[in-house]
């Protein structure tokens, strides 16, 4: 065997030429999808926003609690509530060599809100009236009228206005601690420590990101030693025995990935206030959570998980309760025709996608919801289809996930009432003035204290008629290799710890 | 052979408009919405809609596959609305990969079966002959997805010989290939012996026997040549669908070939994108079956003379 191995290391060794692009010494991590594009001005998906936080800085950045806190700048001033003026620190570059100023913010902005660059990001900075910059390291922004979750916005990667003036859709020179080496979409990307960041280079020489899809590869490529680092995509079930691998540890910290069941109000069933809170209590959290994701999540209670500083605890829960469930159909006016009979009181259709874990959560759905007498039909589709029949409001029950919920001026996209698609992500149909009126002060109210008290009535009135019903909230999940040292895990998923995060040697 | 070559080149422009129009209605009509899926759910429906013209999908169907076709036509494929960047250089960055799986599976696969095919059709009801039927039913039998994961933790798990995953060099190929190549070998073994089996009870061969000849001799260069026809029809139509892509290979072992890219491209229904690589597979297949064709007539004088008659 030992002869057998020699020769296929040699003839590897003979075939694959020395990968000069990958700077020795680098930290290998796995994604299960490939980010699309890197430039910060399109890049919306999970893994883009990532890779975009170690190659680019933007004017602030969001800490573990969500809240925007300085980053490229090094102050704001907020005047008379629609004027932002930010001073910008002296010390950053970019990776071409050219101090980052004000011009550079101005121009990033600009393109991002010019409508022919078709930025994915521009509604969310509509509410910009005007850029100004009195000088190379102060940027003002003026908006049109008053809009606290304005800071939530400004984390925007900042780019070179020389490069943006190529007019080019793939700028990928930043000033964050890494700097883009090789991006081939699809099969990796790799990331070289810039020289001359101001917080000190990064102690590692680079990172891999490797695009591998099954989840099965990815956990043996852990085991074989050629990944160091894989966050939030190892299958439960591989857990328990990557936990043993003695090269390995598994950390876990809460997460903010809020995991829900959405319902179409307009729907006869999902209609009524009782379905939905029969539903919700039909649902065993504990059992899913404790045997479909191994005690990787926490039952929720909404949207803003624990470590959000809105977060409300004292909103109503529904514990399973398949009795109260039944009792409340039976009140709807849904009797179950054949008591515990095969023959159900109603039938409704799920509708997800093609994930292993949706699938498998939809059989035990539908294996609970059996138990208070509604009949599941499930049907999976793949992503482009589900999308489209969820927002043309063609289901009436579906599971997706909400990921990387900051500022909860999200509650206005999701549930006010002019929120319903096309305009907004009200994909269940929701009509509620009170909610309509809350959610309009949590975005206009710049006291804190106000915001917070908005946001909790907000958050009990949503438990109370459940226009979507919460399952859990996903902690961050990470294997890594125990060579790899002072990398934490973050609950919003940010990687930013690698900056400062460094390998032994083999 | 002039007039086949141009005969089979003239049959190709029909066969790939055809594959362009199909392609292009498949994409359009399917539900999903690009425009959607660029700008997300919360923009205002102006910019849908500015944007919807600046990409030309608010003009009749009509138009929009003219202009594709007259885009084809100067062999611009247009620029993928997800990745920001051309086609054609998303297409030929993963096209090379494709290729090189597929010719790697087509040779583990002559490289197992027609050896194997030709000693059980030489000794019809023996050990090797089982052994062979065996070997054809596992590799048809064992589906891709469980192949995979079972090389991997035998060759790159257990005997750490080859990598678990990605492209490049030759030590990344063998493992997908060979998961790829098995079932096609399995094929492949099951047809080389039937053909050999039938071509051996010609009255030329029984001739070529009474001369004398040596049974090896009769076997590899009377009646071997003969049987290849079938079995190069079913290598021409395997090679040609892995040119479209071995999705569930390519997943497994992390392979950045053609087919995991025309999937995401479907999913961001990424409409330039998805129309390019489904091109790109066509014509891979029409190639691989013309090329098919020509050989019947290098290896067979018959379908040569029937040619001419043409």
């Amino acid at each position: 065997m030992k002869a057998g191995g020699l020769l296929w290391l040699s003839l590897a060794a003979a075939c694959t030429p020395p990968d000069s692009l990958v700077p020795p010494g680098s930290l290998v991590i796995a994604f299960e999808a490939a980010p699309t594009t890197l430039d910060p001005r399109y890049s919306t998906d999970e893994k883009s926003s990532l890779i975009a936080e170690l190659l680019y800085h933007g004017l602030t950045r969001l800490d573990e609690h969500g809240e925007p806190v300085m980053d490229l700048a090094a102050s704001v001033q907020i005047l008379d509530r629609t004027r932002y003026v930010f001073r910008l620190r002296p010390d950053f570059s970019f990776h071409d060599g050219s101090p980052v100023t004000a011009a550079d913010v101005k121009a990033t902005y600009e393109s991002v809100l010019d409508p022919k660059t078709a930025s994915p990001k521009r509604e969310s900075l509509t509410v910009i009236e005007r850029i100004d910059t009195p000088d190379e390291r102060t940027v003002t922004f003026t908006l049109r009228e008053p809009f606290t979750p304005f800071l939530d916005s400004t984390g925007l990667g900042i780019l070179p206005a020389t490069e943006l003036g190529k007019n080019t859709r793939n700028v990928t020179v930043g000033c964050g601690p890494f700097r883009l080496a090789r991006f081939r979409p699809g099969r990796d990307i790799v990331l070289a420590a810039a020289h001359g960041h101001p917080e000190g280079p990064s102690h590692l020489p680079g990172l891999v990101f490797k695009i591998i899809p099954d989840d099965t590869v990815r956990a043996l490529e852990l085991h074989r030693g050629e990944l160091g680092l894989v966050q939030n995509a190892i299958d439960p079930d591989m857990i328990p025995w990557l936990r043993n691998q003695a090269d390995l540890e598994v950390l876990s910290v809460p997460g903010t990935t809020f995991h829900y069941l959405g319902l179409n109000l307009s729907d006869r069933h999902l209609g009524r206030k009782q379905v939905r809170q029969a539903i919700a209590l039909a649902i065993d959290r504990d059992a899913i959570i404790r045997h479909l994701l191994k005690g990787y999540g926490t039952p929720a209670t909404g949207l803003l998980s624990p470590e959000h500083w809105a977060y409300a605890t004292d909103v109503t829960s529904y514990p399973y309760d398949p009795a109260r469930a039944r009792e409340l159909l039976d009140e709807a006016g849904f009797a179950d025709p054949d008591g515990p009979g095969p023959l159900p009181r109603f039938r409704l259709l799920y509708k997800g996608s093609m994930l292993q874990v949706r699938r498998r959560f939809a059989e035990v759905l539908q294996e609970q919801l059996a138990r208070v007498g509604v009949a599941l039909d499930i049907r999976t589709y793949e992503w482009g289809t589900l999308y489209s029949d969820i927002r043309r409001g063609n289901f009436q029950l579906y599971a997706l996930a909400w990921v990387g919920v900051s500022d909860p001026d999200i509650y206005y996209s999701l549930f006010h009432s002019k929120m319903k698609p096309p305009r907004g992500n009200n994909r269940g149909g929701y009509v509620d003035t009170e909610i309509d009126r809350l959610t309009e002060i949590g975005r206009r109210t710049a006291d804190r204290a106000q915001r917070r008290d908005a946001y909790t009535a907000i958050q009990r009135r949503l438990a109370t008629t459940l226009p979507v019903v919460p399952l859990w909230w996903a902690p961050t999940v990470v294997v890594k290799t125990r060579r790899l040292h002072s990398f934490f895990p973050q609950s919003n998923g940010t990687l930013r710890s690698l900056k400062d995060a460094w390998l032994d040697p083999h | 052979m002039r007039a086949l070559l141009s005969n089979r080149a003239a049959l190709m422009i029909p066969r790939l408009l055809g594959i362009v129009t199909l392609v292009f209605l498949f994409i359009h009509f399917i539900p999903g919405d690009p425009v959607d899926m660029m700008l997300g759910e919360t923009a205002q429906p102006a910019d849908k809609e500015a944007l919807r013209r600046a990409l030309g999908l608010d003009r009749p169907l009509l138009e929009q596959y003219a202009r594709y076709v007259g885009g084809l036509m100067r062999g611009d494929l247009g620029h993928s609305l997800s990745f920001q960047s051309p086609v054609s250089q998303l297409v030929t960055s993963r096209y090379p990969a494709t290729l090189e799986l597929a010719l790697g599976a087509v040779f583990i696969a002559l490289l197992a079966a027609v050896p194997l095919g030709v000693l059980a059709a030489a000794r019809p009801g023996t050990l090797i002959d089982r052994a062979s039927v065996m070997f054809a039913l596992l590799g048809v039998s064992i589906p891709n997805f469980a192949l995979g994961p079972l090389l991997i933790i035998a060759f790159s798990i257990s005997l750490a010989w080859f990598p678990v995953s990605g492209r490049g060099g030759l030590a990344h190929l063998v493992l997908p290939a060979l998961t790829l190549g098995l079932s096609m070998a399995g094929i492949l073994t099951r047809m080389t012996r039937a053909s050999l089996i039938e071509t051996l009870r010609e009255d030329y061969v029984r001739t070529a026997h009474a001369k004398g000849l040596p049974a090896y001799r009769v076997l590899l260069t009377h009646a071997l040549p003969n049987a290849l026809t079938p079995i190069l029809t079913i290598l021409g139509l395997q090679f040609g669908t892995l040119l479209a892509g071995a999705i569930v290979t390519e997943t497994i072992f992390a392979w950045p070939g053609i087919g995991q890219l025309t999937v995401n491209a479907i999913a961001a229904r990424d409409y330039p994108l998805a129309q390019g690589c489904i091109l790109a597979i066509g014509v891979g297949y029409i190639v691989v079956n013309s090329a098919t064709d020509l050989l019947y007539t290098l290896i067979d004088p018959r379908v040569r003379s029937e040619g001419r008659n043409d």
